[in-house]
């Protein structure tokens, strides 16, 4: 069986469902522990998106078995005093990943402009 | 402080494992937002936090179990694909015992379950006995088995049904052009108009019959025929619509084609073509089936009567309608009858209306019975192989005791480990079962194979209740054998399995379970061997009954002696010119004829009268008879114990006589002798008295298993049949040497000397008694091989017990060995630890063996149902097996080295 390729594996991932997708952007920026990751989704959207605590980690359970994300050892803040808290990290397969999402709706995006079915810059 | 409790309890809801890795940070999460929520947006946020908890709890919880689930199959294929060996004799077991039983099942699906084809099954009724079938001339008391065309036709005046069809009860086989091209045997059902309209059958091709109140034979020369039937003739084109089929008494025209899952309304039989009752005399000429005769108390019962209820009827408004209709054609039939007894005798007759969406069949009597005991010790089989599988599976999961030690130790929870083990054990019974399915087809067609009767036609075996039953029995399978070992193997110390080298966790309590097991497949196996054995020894008395002549090389022939029209006279010289004939055929040793035959389905019975005789016990008498040819008990080897048989002259001779079996001497003549005495028939009004002349040797022409009954025989010139002394037909019976093709040149003989008098049949006699012992025949043959593999399973059971035993006490070997201990010694002690095993096995298996025989008591002849020897036998069998299960593992003590035992620990 033929070895896949990277973009091959990252392809694998699409079309992500909405909170996974939501989880790679939120960790886009830094590292997050769940409840920082529901409420800057919450934030983000405006409201429009919120994760309970039973999509996120059922979420988070397996994107650590697909490896797009990783739980740190460590916490990233020494200043917090909270240590049960688990931080997870974009791996570099997540953002690839998150990347090739991005592309697909910026794709789906231009093929609507090309039809005039939406104006050039969206309200 | 109260939400986040009622949260982590809802958090149950997910599997241990993720409710062990992610429980708290989902509680803490949960609580912060309730927090923030509170202190931002009050009450109505809060609840709006516990509506999406609960909304989206039920659908990520279950895809948590799927995935747990997933899991525990992959890695169970990944365990088993590893183990190849073990694999593919668990599937194979498994297979074959699933196979058997789905086969067997299916088979009673058929018969006894599947309802008809037909629209809304369950609302059909018949008026007639579902296991009858065939012709009867005569009269029948109490409830009416089949009707006559003249009653059909008065309960279809009658109104109290919503429609009435009427059927032949047996199929006919009638030669026919089709198409113009050479002539063909057809199986016909002749049927009413209304046959199609009743049952709701619609044509697949052209249409049906059109319900008709007054058919008669010019506007019904149609016929429909079967989907089968189409495709073998007429390649399924579409011009079949207006053929002819040339049936030697008239032409008919196929008007159009039954649908391709419709094969009638009795189970087994498939008709080739269905033709209108008025065509009767058309398939079958020289008959007429469809009036009774005039003057004559004779009815000629034939038809099964089918029919829906009328619209708020009740099965009894019905059948009390019905029977109203019905005595009423009784009450003018009889009327002519001048003795007011005798009249209300023959008026003792009633219709029974029974539900009827299984439609007819006569097979059902005969195949219900065994199939269920088949079914039952394919069970048991069944049983005994998961046990096997049980004690395997056990096995393999103790030997992996010390890593679920290990898995538990480090906080694996019990559940999970069970469900891994389930896992394992439902591929098994998946795998199996899927098998077995395919197994089945297989199977079925094998044991409708062992009944050898190419006429008989079941429908598809596939149906949902199949595949309902093979599913349950796949499950249950799978529970029984994952269980046990799953909750053993859990249920030790991991402390122990931790420390154990050698030795793994709980081995010696799976020993004991282990023998358990042993101990109920020997049980389990007793009762098959012993019901084998009493079924063999049953189809054994059978093949070696006394027929009271001997059966080799005899061959019967029977002639339709109606269509040709002769009288008496003309009849008797036509029978004596053949038989005459019959004995210059090369090879024919003797031939005679009678009416019966013998085993031909015919027989004939009547009141009589015999002289000096009164009944003690209030009942009428009455007699078997039989009207024979010159000669007809010398021919046969019958002998003669006192006077004479039926001569020439009795042909002819106005004196009427009669020769008597033993039993009927013994019955009637009780001592007297019978010479000279005489005996009188009773049929209606009609009356004839016959001259004692001889006594013969009891002999069996009708059944193999009941009691010799009385028999009478007078000459065929004075058959007390008819008044007329004519006869409907007569069976040549011919003795050959050896075995030549002497029934070919018989037949040839008799058509070229009397086309008018059509074969109906011809066959060996071994062949018509074999047939009577079909079932007979496929319990033994079957219950033989259900033992057999019963016992291989029990020893290959004891063996794996035994093996596993004795390698797990090399280390105590090994110093017996050390200390002086002999070969023999060591063999003898194991064999008294078997012995035990045995004997509790046997003891178990004693007692379910009393209790099982006495459901196969009614199937049994010649012996007992507790029979010693066939115990004895049986114990003896499974003695000997499991002493050969034993010796093989026992051997292997010999060739423990004594330093390499103890060294090892």
């Amino acid at each position: 069986m033929a070895r896949r390729s990277p973009t091959d594996e990252v392809d694998s991932f699409l079309p992500l469902p909405t909170a996974v997708f939501h989880i790679l952007v939120a960790l886009a920026d830094r590292d997050r522990h769940g409840y920082s990751i529901m409420q800057d989704v919450d934030a983000r959207t405006g409201g429009k998106v919120r994760l309970s605590p039973g999509t996120l980690y059922t979420a988070i359970r397996r994107m650590l078995e697909q490896g797009v994300i990783e739980e740190l050892h460590d916490s990233p803040d020494p200043e917090s005093a909270d240590e049960r808290r688990r931080y997870y990290r974009l791996t570099r397969l997540g953002r690839d990943v998150a990347v090739a999402e991005a592309r697909r709706f910026s794709e789906l995006l231009g093929h609507a402009r090309a039809t005039r079915l939406i104006p050039r810059k969206l309200q | 402080m109260r939400g986040p409790a009622v949260y982590r309890a809802l958090l149950w809801c997910y599997p241990a494992e993720f409710r062990h890795e992610y429980g708290s940070q989902m509680e803490g999460a949960f609580a912060e937002e309730l927090r923030d929520a509170r202190a931002r947006d009050g009450r109505l946020a809060q609840a709006a936090i516990w509506v999406r908890a609960l909304t989206d709890l039920p659908s990520t919880a279950l895809r948590e179990h799927w995935h747990v689930i997933r899991q525990d199959l992959r890695h169970a294929g990944r365990l088993l694909v590893a183990s190849p060996g073990f694999t593919s004799v668990a599937v194979l077991s498994l297979a074959l015992g699933i196979g058997a039983n789905t086969a067997i099942f299916s088979l009673l699906n058929s018969l006894l379950m599947n309802r008809l084809p037909v629209r809304n099954p369950h609302e059909l009724v018949m008026l007639t006995n579902p296991g009858s079938r065939g012709v009867g001339r005569g009269m029948q008391q109490g409830e009416r088995s089949l009707a006559t065309y003249e009653e059909f036709r008065q309960l279809q005046e009658n109104g109290g049904f919503a429609s009435l069809m009427a059927a032949s009860s047996s199929l006919q086989r009638a030669d026919a052009r089709v198409g113009g091209d050479e002539s063909e045997p057809l199986a016909v059902r002749l049927v009413s108009t209304s046959y199609f309209t009743t049952l709701g059958v619609p044509a697949a091709v052209g249409r049906t019959f059109e319900a008709r109140r007054e058919p008669s034979a010019g506007d019904t020369p149609v016929a429909v025929v079967s989907h089968e039937f189409w495709q073998r003739r007429f390649a399924g084109r579409a011009d079949v619509v207006g053929r002819p089929i040339a049936f030697r008494g008239g032409i008919v025209t196929i008007v159009g084609v039954a649908p391709a899952s419709f094969l009638g309304e009795t189970v087994g039989e498939r008709p080739d073509v269905w033709v209108p009752l008025a065509m009767q005399a058309a398939v079958l000429p020289g008959r007429d089936w469809l009036h009774d005769e005039p003057g004559s108390v004779e009815k000629l019962m034939w038809l099964h009567v089918f029919g829906r209820l009328a619209p708020g009827a009740t099965h009894e408004s019905a059948q009390a309608s019905a029977n109203v209709t019905f005595q009423q054609g009784l009450a003018a039939y009889y009327g002519s009858i001048g003795d007011a007894a005798i009249r209300a005798r023959y008026r003792d007759q009633r219709l029974t209306v029974r539900d009827a969406a299984t439609g007819a069949s006569a097979l059902r009597t005969a195949f219900s019975e065994p199939l269920w005991v088949l079914l039952g010790a394919a069970g048991l089989v069944l049983l005994i192989a998961c046990a096997n599988l049980g004690n395997l599976l056990l096995a393999r999961t103790t030997a992996r005791g010390h890593e679920m030690a290990v898995r538990l130790a480090l906080g694996a929870g019990r559940t999970r480990l069970v469900r891994q083990l389930l896992a394992e054990s439902a591929c098994l019974a998946v795998a199996g079962g899927l098998a077995g399915l395919v197994l089945a087809r297989t199977l079925r067609d094998g044991l409708l194979y062992l009944v050898a009767d190419p006429t008989i036609t079941l429908p598809s075996a596939l149906d949902l209740r199949t595949l309902a039953f093979v599913l349950a029995l796949t499950l249950v399978v799978g529970l029984v054998l994952g269980l046990l070992p799953a909750l053993r193997i859990t249920g030790a110390r991991p402390a122990i399995g931790l420390r154990e080298g050698r030795g793994v966790a709980g081995s010696a309590a799976w020993l004991g379970v282990g023998k358990l097991v042993v101990i109920g497949q020997l049980a389990l196996s007793l009762p098959l061997l012993v019901g084998a054995g009493l079924l063999v020894r049953t189809l054994m008395n059978l093949e070696r009954i006394d027929l009271g002549y001997s059966s080799e090389n005899l061959v019967t022939v029977r002639l339709d002696a109606d269509t040709a029209g002769y009288d008496s006279q003309r009849q008797m010289a036509a029978f004596e010119a053949l038989a005459t004939r019959l004995r210059a055929v090369p090879g024919v040793r003797a031939a005679t004829y009678s009416y019966n035959g013998l085993f031909g389905g015919i027989d004939n019975g009547d009141r009589l009268t015999v002289e000096g005789y009164r009944s003690t016990d209030g009942t009428t008498a009455a007699s078997r008879y039989d009207a024979v040819a010159p000669g007809y008990f010398s021919t046969l080897g019958i002998p003669v114990l006192i006077g004479r048989e039926i001569t020439d002259q009795d042909q002819t001779s106005r004196r009427m006589v009669c020769v008597v079996n033993e039993s009927f001497a013994r019955r009637f003549f009780k001592g007297r002798n019978p010479l000279g005495l005489h005996v009188t028939t009773h049929y209606a009004e009609m009356s004839r008295t016959y001259e004692v002349v001889g006594v013969v040797r009891d002999s069996r022409q009708a059944s193999l298993r009941d009691q010799v009954e009385t028999r009478f025989y007078t000459s065929m010139a004075r058959s007390a049949a008819r008044e007329d002394g004519r006869v409907t037909g007569a069976t040549f019976i011919i003795r050959q040497q050896g075995d030549g093709p002497v029934l070919a040149e018989a037949r040839r003989v008799i058509q070229r000397i009397e086309p008018n008098m059509p074969i109906m049949g011809a066959s060996a006699l071994s062949d018509a008694v074999g047939r009577r012992m079909v079932q007979d025949r496929l319990l033994a043959q079957l219950s033989i091989a259900f033992g057999v593999i019963a016992v291989v399973l029990a020893a290959l059971g004891l063996y794996g017990v035994l093996s596993y035993g004795i390698a797990r006490r090399t280390t105590e070997i090994g110093i017996r060995k050390a200390l002086g201990a002999q070969h023999a010694t060591l063999m003898a002690m194991i064999a008294r630890e078997t012995g035990w095993l045995v004997l509790a096995g046997f003891a178990v298996g004693g007692a379910l063996s009393v209790a099982a025989v006495r459901l196969i008591s009614s199937r049994l002849y010649g012996v007992s149902p507790g029979d010693p020897v066939t115990f004895a036998a049986a114990v003896a069998a499974l003695a000997g097996v499991a002493a050969m299960a034993t010796w093989l593992p026992a051997r292997r003590t010999t060739r423990v080295d004594a330093l390499v035992a103890i060294r090892y620990d």
